[in-house]
């Protein structure tokens, strides 16, 4: 029997009039990885943003491990398990690439004030708990030697490998991968699927929206089509590209219909 | 990389600073000075604050000498009328200023850049018209004298000398416990919410909760400093708080280095020298003859704000440590070719 690790019941999303996301139902597996894919403004970020708990859904529910989400805040769905990273990948520009990973590390820790200005045996602990785990991370994207970075000077392939380290050092049990492949070359492509493979492989269920087919169909063993805010199809790779609902989406309708 | 190569020198530095330090304020070296360094201790603390605020979280605050006030009205008042043991009024000001700007922070964050900036600007504008109104207890703009010396024991900080190294000990135990901080899970967080706020949340940083909490530290730092300073002046009045007042602690924090820790002292210095021992003495030029010597400073304090913004926008602390680290490797290049 299969498990779920995420479930989007009747989820829907309206910015005034305009509507984002329409009455989606997901069904995620856990240890997958599924992909989103669908035309530009098919609500593939929108969705993102309502799993990560960035917005608040109009009306519908999320579940994740079987329970809903509710209104919790995106910190704590971080420390539940969800974490993701973000299609203009955000890192933070005022530390090295290392302590951008360790920030992951925040809700898998818990000293704070007191035990660092007393410098008590608890926080030196945790701290190189921390930096260990980080640097783990960062060797396991390919960035270790570049700890002491600044991650902004960067190529856009590194920095986007080290958003996921950051998300992976929350150690979490969904990840969601905001475009992981844009601006990348071909190369860089490709060693972003073997990292997505490996990280399913560590038991981490990936979710990725992604503009890029081919990586899609490389990687995906899921596919989820959206158009328009609604799901239209969902199946394997093979099966999603021969369906006619999802050539017309991406083709344009005349031409699907000839 | 070059932090690593010169750390013994700053340990050197560092050492030599603090020999410089304890013996500033004996008669045969810089005993004349002893009020204007016991006023650089007391207002680093104050910038400090506000140094892990605006550098280090990126959120600002026009209305820090509100909480300084509170806090030094809270230890004269106190220790003054109630005749409390200055220790425990000065304990009682720091809890109760940080409980107020635990209740102020939640509201007030919700709001950002200009807009924090206006409501914290209103904040401290509210405070001192408080301080100038509630004349019964405050004294009214006429303010308290004769607030009692803190003591230990039979010891009492009496003279200049003597609270020297009572406030330089609070300052420099606010500076390392800052540092602590900074290099901390907790600093880590404050630099994630500067970066990126969506960035801090989707690791598990909760963003709101954090800067109320650095907005709450440095509230009481700033009330610590303002207990310290009532104990040493022995007088008090709201013209120490007022707007201009937070202006100087901003600009004292900007000239420092915003994201540096050590920068305050810096910032606190230059501004505390100018005010105290330059400025003063071009009050009987013709020119300025019939200027308001507040006026002088504010105009200088702004160009002086200017200059190090365009030319060392870290500050000059950073400033000063990039020039001098770019000279050493110069110099060492020289040695390698030759």
């Amino acid at each position: 029997m299969k498990s779920l690790i995420l479930e989007t019941r009747g989820l829907y999303k309206a910015f005034g009039g305009l509507t984002a996301v329409d009455k989606v139902d997901l069904s995620v597996e856990a240890g997958r990885i599924t992909s989103v894919i669908g035309p530009n403004g098919a609500g593939k970020t929108t969705l993102f943003n309502l799993i990560a708990g960035v917005y608040m859904p109009t009306s519908g529910e999320i579940l994740f491990d079987g329970k809903p989400l509710g209104t919790a805040p995106p910190h704590n769905r971080a420390a539940l398990g969800i974490a993701r990273t973000f299609q203009n990948v955000l890192l933070f520009d005022n530390m090295t690439a290392l302590e951008n990973v360790m920030t992951g590390q925040h809700s898998r820790s818990r000293y704070g004030f007191f035990e660092a200005a007393l410098r008590l045996p608890k926080a030196h602990l945790e701290e190189e708990t921390i930096s260990l785990n980080a640097m783990k991370y960062l060797n396991l994207v390919g960035l270790g030697m570049y700890a002491d970075r600044n991650p902004l000077s960067l190529p856009l392939g590194q920095q986007k490998l080290l958003t996921i380290a950051r998300a992976l050092a929350t150690e979490p049990k969904l990840l969601l991968l905001d475009e992981p492949g844009a601006g990348l070359n071909a190369l860089e492509k490709q060693s972003l699927s073997e990292l997505i493979r490996r990280v399913r492989d560590m038991g981490i269920t990936v979710v990725l929206v992604e503009h890029d087919m081919d990586l899609v169909m490389g990687i995906a063993e899921w596919v989820v089509v959206l158009d328009s805010g609604q799901k239209i199809a969902e199946g394997t790779a093979s099966q999603v590209q021969k369906d006619k609902r999802v050539i017309a989406a991406y083709l344009g309708e005349e031409e699907a219909v000839e | 990389m070059l932090a690593k190569a010169s750390d013994k020198w700053v340990w050197i530095v560092a050492g030599l600073l603090l020999v410089l330090l304890i013996l500033i304020p004996f008669k045969w070296f810089l005993g004349p000075y002893t009020n204007l360094m016991i006023f650089i201790a007391i207002y680093t603390m104050v910038t400090l604050g506000l140094c892990l605020l605006m550098g280090y979280s990126g959120q600002v605050s026009l209305g820090q000498a509100a909480f300084f006030g509170i806090g030094a009205y809270f230890s004269a008042i106190l220790s003054k009328t109630y005749g409390v043991n200055p220790w425990l009024a000065m304990l009682l000001g720091a809890t109760a200023t940080g409980a107020f700007a635990y209740v102020i922070g939640i509201p007030i964050f919700r709001l950002r850049g200009n807009y924090l900036a206006m409501a914290t600007l209103g904040l401290g504008i509210i405070i001192y018209i408080l301080f100038r109104q509630l004349g019964q207890y405050t004294g009214g703009p006429d303010g308290m004298a004769g607030i009692p010396y803190l003591s230990v024991g039979g010891f009492a900080f009496n003279t200049a000398f003597r609270r020297y190294f009572l406030i330089w000990g609070f300052c420099l135990a606010s500076l390392l416990v800052s540092q602590r901080i900074v290099n901390s899970r907790t600093g880590r967080a404050l630099r994630a919410i500067h970066g990126s706020e969506p960035a801090a949340e989707s690791v598990g940083i909760s963003v709101s909760f954090y800067k109320v909490k650095i907005f709450v530290l440095s509230a009481v730092l700033s009330s610590l400093a303002g207990s310290l300073y009532v104990h040493h002046l022995r007088f008090v009045s709201p013209q120490s708080f007022d707007f201009l007042a937070s202006v100087v602690i901003v600009v004292m924090a900007a000239i420092g280095g915003l994201a540096s820790i050590w920068g305050a002292i810096f910032g606190a210095a230059a501004i505390r020298i100018l005010g105290d021992e330059i400025l003063p003495r071009f009050e009987n030029l013709s020119l300025l003859k019939s200027w308001d010597l507040d006026y002088l400073n504010i105009i200088v304090y702004g160009l002086l704000l200017i200059v190090v913004m365009v030319f060392m926008p870290q500050g000059l602390f950073v400033g000063m440590r990039d020039a001098f680290e770019r000279w050493r490797l110069k110099h060492a290049q020289r040695e390698a070719v030759t």
